[in-house]
């Protein structure tokens, strides 16, 4: 007696992210205040003239107002597959196996952080009784992959660029390394902005073990991320 | 080429930057940020090498807007994934506009600023100034773009850091472009040109390198390995780690007692 998978569909309707904010039973095609949202800063800052224009990046990044499992494995797969166009570029150094090598070793690394960490710092939360609920989790998950894959995937041009032109094996780690950093920097303050944001109404004393609580897994997730890369891919050192 | 287009890439940077975020009008500006680039960064670019003359004028004139739209070509989806990991994510068509408007508008002015440059040049500036005046331009051209390109991130959350962000990749990306298809400026008294240089290390590594020599460190060269080298074709001869192309400062020869 399996119910079929969209048959969750609006079983979990998220908390809305901020008073007035555009939160949307579709997801948003590239509106201005969830584009801000994304940022976790206030959204009176924001000043747009004109609405933008839709855009695959603004669907891909949207907050729902739903929680849909099916829209958030989708996001969650193009944030990998998109990352895997990184691990391609830091192949080209090498060629031949190391593109394949590469493009599964840099996915991996936030596979395992969101499959290993996100459950565990559910379960701590949890056992402080923070107000966040697993499709809460999941969506911030899902989201912050997609927007690590998209950054690295816009840095991949850049980084076959650095790797291919480098003499030393040295300076073609480094350039590789700087966007792997930067992506998953990005991906982490979305995760973490995103599940502090839910706790916003909490009490002060639970906030602050909140926030140890996310010291903590950002320091895991760092800790893992670097593990999986320089174990795994080949212009790290590692895949040997 | 529009003229309207080119007088607000000049005088209007908010207006054409507004029109680049919203999608409006942005073929007629990308088609003449497009031409404005391979103008004026082509005059630049024979400008820097009519400080040796001869074909290194032609060279220089079609490896500086190469260098130039290799640039944004690499930097463009880093554009667009940074603005949308910071807070933007607009669409890609809008950021390409954004880059090129801004490269455009850096072009003009590098136009501009060639006839000046020329000029101290034919007075007989010397190698090392001839490289800051150069870079001199640049910077100014560089401001200039950063005029469109901070409008263009409107005033909503992480403007700063995207723009800076922006700045760090183009500047990286733009540093290794240039890099591999140096040389640009080269000594008069130089006397075989190539297009392109042997590969010596990259942008990084020269800096790195600098910065050390600046300190009095100096390195021995490091001899690599084949087996960590790029499985690409390259200018590099077989087992060599310099190759002689005559753009190379040569060493004095030393008197014997």
């Amino acid at each position: 007696m399996h119910a079929p998978a969209s048959s969750m569909d609006g079983v979990f309707p998220l908390p809305r992210a901020r008073d007035g904010a555009q939160v949307t039973d579709e997801p948003s095609r590239g509106d201005p205040l969830s584009s801000n949202e994304l940022a976790g800063s206030p959204a009176d800052e924001a000043a747009p003239a004109a609405p933008l224009p839709p855009s695959f990046t603004a669907e891909l990044l949207a907050e729902d107002a739903v929680f849909r499992p099916a829209r958030e494995l989708r996001r969650f797969g193009i944030g990998l597959g998109l990352s895997a166009l990184y691990g391609l570029s830091l192949g080209a150094r090498q060629g031949g196996k190391a593109f394949f090598l590469h493009a599964a070793g840099v996915p991996a690394a936030l596979l395992a952080v969101a499959a290993l960490g996100v459950p565990a710092l559910y379960i701590a939360l949890a056992l402080f009784d923070a107000p966040i609920e697993p499709p809460r989790a999941i969506t911030a998950a899902s989201r912050a992959t997609a927007q690590a894959g998209l950054v690295l995937a816009g840095l991949a041009p850049a980084a076959a660029l650095f790797v291919v032109s480098s003499d030393l094996p040295r300076t073609a780690a480094v350039a590789g390394m700087a966007g792997l950093i930067l992506g998953g920097a990005i991906g982490l303050r979305l995760l973490l902005g995103e599940l502090r944001r839910a706790l916003r109404e909490a009490k002060v004393a639970l906030q602050l073990t909140a926030a140890l609580g996310f010291v903590g897994f950002g320091v895991f997730a760092v800790a893992l991320a670097a593990r999986i890369w320089t174990a795994a891919l080949p212009v790290l050192g590692g895949g040997r | 080429m529009s003229a309207a287009v080119l007088s607000r890439l000049l005088r209007d940077p908010g207006e054409i930057a507004a029109s680049c975020r919203e999608d409006r009008d942005v073929r007629a500006i990308a088609v003449t940020s497009l031409l404005s680039i391979l103008a004026g960064a082509a005059a630049f670019g024979g400008v820097i090498g009519s400080f040796r003359g001869g074909p290194q004028i032609v060279y220089a004139a079609l490896k500086v807007p190469l260098a130039l739209l290799a640039t944004l070509a690499v930097c463009a989806p880093a554009f667009h994934a940074l603005c949308a990991g910071l807070g933007r994510a607009w669409p890609m068509r809008s950021i390409i506009a954004l880059s090129l408007a801004s490269a455009g508008r850096s072009a003009l002015v590098l136009l501009a600023l060639s006839p000046a440059l020329w000029l101290l040049y034919d007075r007989g500036l010397g190698y090392h100034s001839a490289a800051l005046a150069a870079s001199f331009a640049y910077a100014i051209a560089g401001l200039a773009a950063l005029g469109v390109l901070v409008r263009g991130l409107d005033r909503g959350p992480g403007r700063v850091l995207t723009a800076l962000s922006f700045m760090l990749v183009f500047f990286a990306v733009g540093g290794q472009t240039s890099w591999i298809l140096r040389p640009y400026l080269v000594r008069p008294r130089t006397e075989h040109i190539p297009f392109v240089r042997a590969r010596e290390g990259g942008f990084a590594d020269a800096l790195y390198m600098s910065s050390r020599s600046a300190r009095d460190v100096y390195d021995e060269p490091e001899r690599l390995d084949p087996r960590t080298l790029p499985d690409v074709p390259t200018f590099q001869a077989p087992g060599g780690w310099q190759v002689d192309d005559g753009t190379a400062p040569r060493a004095l020869p030393v008197r014997q007692p």
